[in-house]
């Protein structure tokens, strides 16, 4: 992994300049001359927007809004590198883009903005609503984050999506919903001890609870230890963190204190996202945890244990965020499906049940017969995954009342597929023309 | 969760309330740099609230809830030199766990303590840091206001 990871680096630093930068803008209007333009753009567009001043809703028909949504980060904790600023954050945002753009057809427009006051980020973030059909918040530190989502989602009429977050906590969801069909435990019963109180498992928690977790039986961990309602931190967080100190508050109903030990006896599942093992979870650890024990070691590049000390230890279903390992848990299963079947119906919002059933769908995407210890989790290799996963979304928001367009499974399938597939074969087809130069050999 | 209930605090509650003053402490350091904790706090904190339970003007009171206590009040009482009314009780310390608090619990613990007080003083006071504004908020909802004002400054001035 490790000369894998140098090679990676290596390459993308020599080809940066090469391509210099990961995508373009390309018109999809015939353009044969300049009188063209006299409809796209004046005298003809504006009667245009003289429709869209009528009835404002046009703008997701009549512009490129409709799938259009925006990557935006202050570039505070970029993957592992921390606070690199905006400018370093930028071939990120880049290449999550071109993602959202592959797996999910998305337009994605990577905004780096230079504002690290969160006041000053949500202004921002808010004037860009009518410009987009989404946002998708990356890379932001905690707990700022967390205000930040949670103020944009309410005061926005579009989805707003962090996906450190929410991504995260929903493949964790999807992962956990088969894991525990093959140990034949349920959700509102299981003891689930979370290691790392960060963006992503603060969100993991939140969410479990509404997909039926008993948040009693959840304990979660951070560098101090087990987070209980007596700790002495708790004025602190309530101060600094609210939505960690709220959980302190429901999670652990018997008070159990200590730390990473403590916490997994007699635990069912571990789910760890906290720093880079191996060895920040020992095997004798695991060894206490109960029978059939689940655990998604997900710290990347390396998980805090390695899933064959785990199996050994009594573990019967590992999970990580490496695609070398077995049960990859993937945010990149979730956001381009999320964000397909949201923009297909023109969703105002993206609820947590929208979230949960994205889960759902992944979890389910796996049938019956196939479900094993070592595939809880659909690979990202079998695109079709990402259309279910859509069309679900996209249903479940109908349902709610929270898209302007409502469709149901079957069409919103329909649509899924149509949109991906035209941009694999727009890709394809500029790879063959060479308008997309070929990868340099090195 | 059990109902909460409040008496006089006695001797053998100390260990438990230098913990909740400590943590009293702490969270007004919170708000405001000038309040940094002294290291023998918790040396200091148990003689003040024993010489404070042992004497006649001053009030300790508790919370408890499942026999433990979660919260607690001291107030003093004091002649005010200058001006009528002339008896005061002056609220000093207040503390509740988070788990008790939004539950109306701090209005009960300070309804009861007023309840004692009223028989020696005739204006009830409140002492808190201005920059906690959990403790602000919580006063001036029982229709408590600001009448005197304690300003700061270290002595050298830091540029």
């Amino acid at each position: 992994m490790g000369v894998e990871l140098e090679k990676s680096g290596k390459d993308a630093v020599r080809v940066a300049p090469y391509y210099a930068g990961k995508y373009e803008i390309v018109p999809k209007i015939p353009i044969k001359s300049l009188r063209d333009f006299a409809v796209w753009y004046t005298p003809g567009v504006a009667s245009v927007s003289k429709a869209i001043v009528e009835s404002p809703k046009l703008s997701f028909e009549y512009t490129s809004r409709w799938n259009t949504i925006a990557v935006v980060t202050d570039g505070t904790r970029v993957l592992g590198l921390g606070d690199i600023g905006p400018e370093a954050a930028m071939p990120v945002m880049e290449g999550k883009a071109v993602i959202f753009k592959y797996l999910g057809g998305v337009d994605a427009i990577p905004i780096c903005l230079n504002a690290r006051e969160p006041e000053k980020f949500i202004e921002i973030v808010k004037s860009l609503e009518p410009s987009f059909g989404g946002i998708n918040l990356e890379d932001i530190e905690s707990p700022k984050c967390f205000r930040i989502l949670d103020t944009l989602r309410e005061s926005m009429q579009i989805p707003v999506w962090h996906d450190d977050q929410l991504g995260t906590a929903s493949a964790t969801l999807a992962g956990l919903i088969n894991a525990l069909k093959i140990v034949g435990k349920k959700m509102g019963d299981v003891r689930i001890t979370l290691l790392g109180a960060g963006a992503s498992n603060v969100a993991t928690a939140r969410i479990l609870e509404k997909a039926g977790a008993d948040p009693g039986k959840l304990i979660l961990v951070d560098s101090r230890g087990i987070l209980h309602a007596e700790r002495d931190d708790m004025d602190e967080l309530m101060l600094k963190n609210p939505w960690k100190y709220e959980l302190a508050l429901k999670t652990n109903r018997e008070r159990i204190t200590g730390g990473i030990a403590e916490a997994l006896e007699g635990a069912d599942v571990l789910i760890a996202a906290s720093k880079p093992g191996p060895g920040v979870v020992k095997k004798e650890w695991i060894r206490k945890m109960n029978s059939d024990a689940i655990v998604f070691a997900l710290a990347n590049p390396v998980p805090e244990i390695w899933p064959w000390d785990a199996r050994e230890a009594g573990a019967r279903i590992v999970a990580t965020g490496r695609s070398d390992f077995p049960n990859q848990v993937n945010n990149s299963l979730i956001f381009p499906s999320v964000f397909r079947g949201a923009l297909d119906v023109k969703a105002t919002t993206i609820t947590d049940e929208m979230m949960i059933r994205a889960s759902q769908a992944l979890a389910e995407y796996v049938p019956e017969h196939k479900l094993s210890e070592d595939y809880i989790i659909p690979t990202m290799d079998d695109w079709r995954v990402y259309i279910h996963v859509a069309a679900s979304v996209a249903e479940q928001a109908s349902k709610q009342g929270m898209a302007r367009t409502p469709l149901d499974y079957d069409e919103a399938y329909v649509k899924a597929v149509r949109i991906i597939a035209r941009a694999r074969s727009i890709l394809e087809r500029l790879m063959e023309d060479k308008f997309i130069k070929p990868f340099p050999e090195g | 969760m059990t109902a909460v209930t409040f008496r006089k605090a006695t001797l053998n509650d100390l260990d438990r309330l230098v913990d909740l003053l400590i943590r009293q402490k702490r969270l007004n350091e919170e708000f405001d740099p000038l309040l940094r904790l002294r290291e023998d706090i918790a040396e200091i904190g148990r003689k003040y609230l024993e010489e404070a339970i042992k004497s006649e003007n001053s009030l300790v009171v508790v919370a408890e809830a499942d026999g433990r206590v979660v919260g607690f009040l001291k107030a003093d009482i004091k002649e005010r030199l200058f001006y009528y009314p002339k008896t005061e009780g002056n609220i000093v310390e207040l503390y509740l766990l988070p788990e008790y608090r939004r539950k109306g619990n701090g209005v009960k613990l300070l309804e009861y303590a007023v309840n004692i007080l009223k028989e020696r003083a005739e204006i009830i006071t409140a002492e808190f840091p201005s920059l906690n504004e959990i403790a602000t908020r919580f006063y001036t909802n029982l229709n408590f206001r600001a009448i005197i004002s304690t300003y700061a400054r270290e002595t050298i001035i830091k540029k």
